[in-house]
């Protein structure tokens, strides 16, 4: 950990100056780190004004990005770092400087508090009641400070190290009728907890409650409506029904056997979640992979992107009446699974991608399944842009309808498609390449109303993008080897392992307690079929994660909506809900 | 064949637990009858599959799911593999219209309270598929929000291992409950006679093949496409 690692060739750094100009070197502690971005303690009593002043500084810091916590009791390695008992976390992106900055809070286990900070960016309600919610960390000032993910009913903090993980470490569940008309009780809609009145001069307000279980919400979302008539008055999304636990999951599985969790992530996204993780986890371990199984990562990726696409395109219109296309793209995802399952073995969850490459060559043969699917797609998307997009019903119930805008969708910490499509030219692909995206050509299609019908188009066009990213996969695979030579590649290469008796015991001792990497933090992001994703790991030095924190871009989307929606009628929520593109996995993981 | 009994009963108190209801394994309830007097036997032998044939040839899904599998299930609903050829493509938004629930994905803790009621507002004949591990039995999921098995609470008559199954182990799974279904014997009237559900107890899919599957010497090389 030398500052050399942390701050090379990095012009994200000139924050720290400016920070310390602002508030003294002495307030502050900057934490040596592999996450590519400053990381800076601040005292809790300046948290407020820090974030007023990265708010408005010269290029400022627009977004916040991530909000969440860690238990450090159980953590060895952190000499240098300003004692704690628990920290909270905050990650601001700035679009100007192209950078990221992290904020953290030491806190101690008898005073768990820290002021809330909705009212300097708005988005982090939802991500401070997630914190309460998981680690009993209050937010003071808070609006609405109760749990997030878990029932209302629920005793504990998850996320805590003393929490048990497993289910099974507990008593077998049970329903009892009781019980069941005790959870349900619980998760009444009250609105006069959430400031509603039930009244107003001479209208009688109707409360809707929308899911979790409806055909549109796309799987366990509930959202309380607040109706007058058809008017959405207010709303109030309710999470949580989808909570796995995947960030505690992390923390017990080893950091190979923790890839097939990831795939589930964003499940419409296969391989594609590998991706942040296995990047972060390299960065860790110090791993250069071969430009072949960068390549082959990317190839996979967007063949992922665009059967996430399809999935999106045909349940969007699907939502909006329209039944057939469901019929048309799922025909077409059938298509791309012809060709994922030739080269990974599996359909959706695929779990492919391994630390120092992937799991396998491609097939023999790979390259005509590769170049069927290319030259089948376009004239598909050609078709689907004719028959539906330009279809009279579809642009009356689209287009001008849930509009926001850049600034808006900033504020909320929108990202992917749905922020491209207010006009926005801005991919991670590009913006900060990954995986040797930077030698691809492709455009950033952007939108320009930032409405349901952009949000819809826009991702038609991406996946003409995305054919010819894997075009030019197609073209310009390099040969080589598809795992690095590297003593921390999961599991290692088989013909280093049949040396002699210590490679086969590395190998053994591998895939058994797996790989242990070296007390640090890492970070990835990447721009996903939905928007940005990330990981931010931090090692202490074992055969596990400490601390696996997943940024979703769904969840962020989500808390969007009451801003978008308020002040709109049913159906325009519905096409809303279908156009920004969410699985409940990627809000509630 | 031996056949699972249940016997609702309409009074359980209210700190009984889910699944509801009295089970046994019995007899075929019909063998019974056929020694009692073997024409009404036979007739009422007739009725049960023609009464069985309609309803498993028209099964109507409920249009819920969970979570990964549910992409899975719609996916054998679409063209590629068409539902429609076993008579279950009328989805159904409304557990009061659908006559079967497939828990397609993880059963959260947050959400079994919600599955449960949404079990209930279904009318009986009603059956349950548990499709994918989690459904199953937790599956990689053993976290402490996640509901290790929907059997847990529900009455389940197939269950489809996989993570996910693809559609065609839906598609099976669903020819696998046709083929119970048609061994059903569900009261004929609610007027008179035994008013108890029994469901034939039907061999398992793992002992039937397992001899053929461990025959297998030569599997397909990863290396060709
Ligand atoms: S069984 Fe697998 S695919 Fe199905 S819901 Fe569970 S994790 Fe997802």
């Amino acid at each position: 950990m030398t500052s050399e690692t942390s701050q090379a060739g990095n012009t994200g750094f000139a924050i720290v100056d400016e920070l310390k100009a602002r508030f003294g070197e002495a307030n502050l502690v900057v934490q040596p780190t592999l996450t590519g971005m400053p990381v800076v303690w601040v005292a809790r009593e300046q948290l407020i004004e820090v974030m007023h002043f990265v708010q408005q500084v010269r290029k400022p810091f627009v977004m916040l990005y991530d909000l969440h916590g860690v238990d450090e009791r159980l953590r060895m390695h952190r000499s240098g770092l300003p004692p704690a008992d628990f920290t909270v976390f905050y990650q601001l992106m700035s679009l100007e400087r192209n950078s990221e900055l992290m904020i953290k809070v030491a806190l101690h286990e008898d005073d768990l508090r820290v002021p809330t900070l909705c009212n300097v960016y708005l988005n982090a309600n939802w991500y401070e009641r997630e914190v309460f919610d998981m680690f009993g960390i209050e937010f003071t000032g808070h609006p609405h400070l109760t749990r997030m993910l878990m029932p209302p009913t629920w005793h504990g903090h998850p996320l805590r190290k003393d929490y048990p993980a497993r289910a099974t470490e507990f008593d077998p569940y049970t329903l009892t009728m009781e019980g069941q008309d005790r959870e349900q009780e619980a998760l009444r809609f009250n609105p006069e907890e959430w400031g509603m009145k039930r009244q107003s001069g001479d209208t009688d307000y109707m409360f809707l409650n929308l899911g979790p279980n409806h055909p549109s919400v796309h799987g366990v979302f509930r959202i309380a409506l607040q109706l007058d008539g058809e008017e959405v008055v207010d709303c109030v999304p309710d999470i949580g029904y989808h909570h796995r636990g995947a960030e505690k999951m992390a923390e017990r599985q080893s950091w190979h056997s923790y890839i097939p969790y990831t795939d589930r992530i964003d499940y419409t996204g296969g391989v594609m979640n590998n991706l942040p993780y296995i990047l972060a986890t390299e960065k860790l371990a110090g791993i250069t992979v071969t430009p072949r199984a960068e390549t082959i990562r990317v190839m996979m990726s967007e063949m992922f992107r665009i059967n996430s696409h399809l999935l999106f395109l045909g349940t969007f219109l699907q939502d909006l009446g329209a039944m057939s296309p469901v019929f048309y793209t799922f025909s077409d995802r059938q298509r791309a699974y012809y060709v994922i399952e030739a080269i990974t073995g599996f359909r959706m969850h695929p779990a492919w991608f391994r630390i120092g490459g992937v799991a396998h060559d491609l097939p023999r043969g790979w390259d005509r399944l590769v170049r069927e699917f290319l030259d089948w797609m376009p004239p598909r998307l050609d078709e689907y842009e004719r028959a539906m997009m330009d279809n009279s019903i579809v642009r009356e119930r689209t287009v001008n309808i849930a509009t926001h805008t850049t600034a808006e969708a900033l504020t909320w910490g929108v990202t992917g498609p749905n922020l491209r499509a207010t006009g926005l030219k801005y991919d991670l692909r590009k913006a900060k390449p990954y995986s040797g995206y930077e030698n691809f050509d492709f455009d950033i299609p952007v939108g320009t109303n930032g409405d349901v019908f952009d949000r819809g188009m826009l991702r038609i066009e991406e996946m003409r993008q995305s054919l010819r990213i894997i075009e030019q996969c197609l073209k310009n695979m390099p040969e080589g080897d598809y795992k690095a030579d590297h003593p921390l590649t999961t599991p290692p290469p088989r013909d280093k392992m049949l040396q002699h008796i210590e490679t086969l015991i590395t190998h053994f001792l591998q895939v058994s307690w797996g790989p242990v990497l070296k007390p640090n933090e890492s970070f990835q992001m990447i721009e996903a079929t939905k928007g940005l994703n990330s990981y931010y790991l931090t090692s202490d030095g074992n055969t596990m994660s400490y601390r696996t924190r997943i940024r979703t871009p769904s969840f962020a989307h989500l808390q969007h909506i009451p801003a978008v929606i308020n002040g709109g009628f049913v159906p325009d929520l519905i096409a809303h809900l279908g156009s920004i593109d969410f699985v409940m996995a990627d809000v509630d993981r | 064949m031996s056949y699972k009994l249940t016997r609702i009963d309409p009074d359980a108190p209210q700190d009984s637990q889910y699944p509801v209801g009295e089970r046994r394994v019995v007899d075929d309830p019909m063998d019974d009858q056929v020694h009692r007097n073997v024409f009404m036997g036979k007739l009422e032998n007739i009725m049960h599959n023609v009464v069985n044939w309609g309803r498993k040839n028209s099964l109507w899904p409920y249009n819920f799911g969970l979570s990964c599998c549910y992409v899975e299930m719609t996916t054998a609903f679409t063209a590629p593999h068409d539902v429609a050829r076993f008579g279950s493509e009328v989805l159904r938004a409304s557990p009061r219209q659908a006559d079967v629930m497939v828990v397609s994905g993880t059963c959260f803790v947050k959400m079994a309270p919600i599955i449960q009621q949404l079990y209930d507002q279904m009318l009986e004949p009603k059956w349950v598929i548990s499709m994918g591990s989690c459904a199953n039995s937790g599956g990689m999921y053993d976290i402490y929000s996640v509901v290790q098995g929907v059997d847990k609470f529900l009455p389940v008559d197939v269950y489809i291992p996989g993570c996910p199954p693809r559609p065609e182990a839906f598609l099976q799974g669903l020819q696998l409950l046709q083929d119970s279904i048609q061994q059903e014997r569900r009261p004929l009237t609610w007027v008179v006679g035994d008013q108890g559900v029994y469901k034939a107890e039907m061999p398992s899919q793992r002992d039937k093949k397992r001899d053929e599957r461990i025959a297998v010497t030569e599997l397909r090389s990863p290396d060709e496409v």
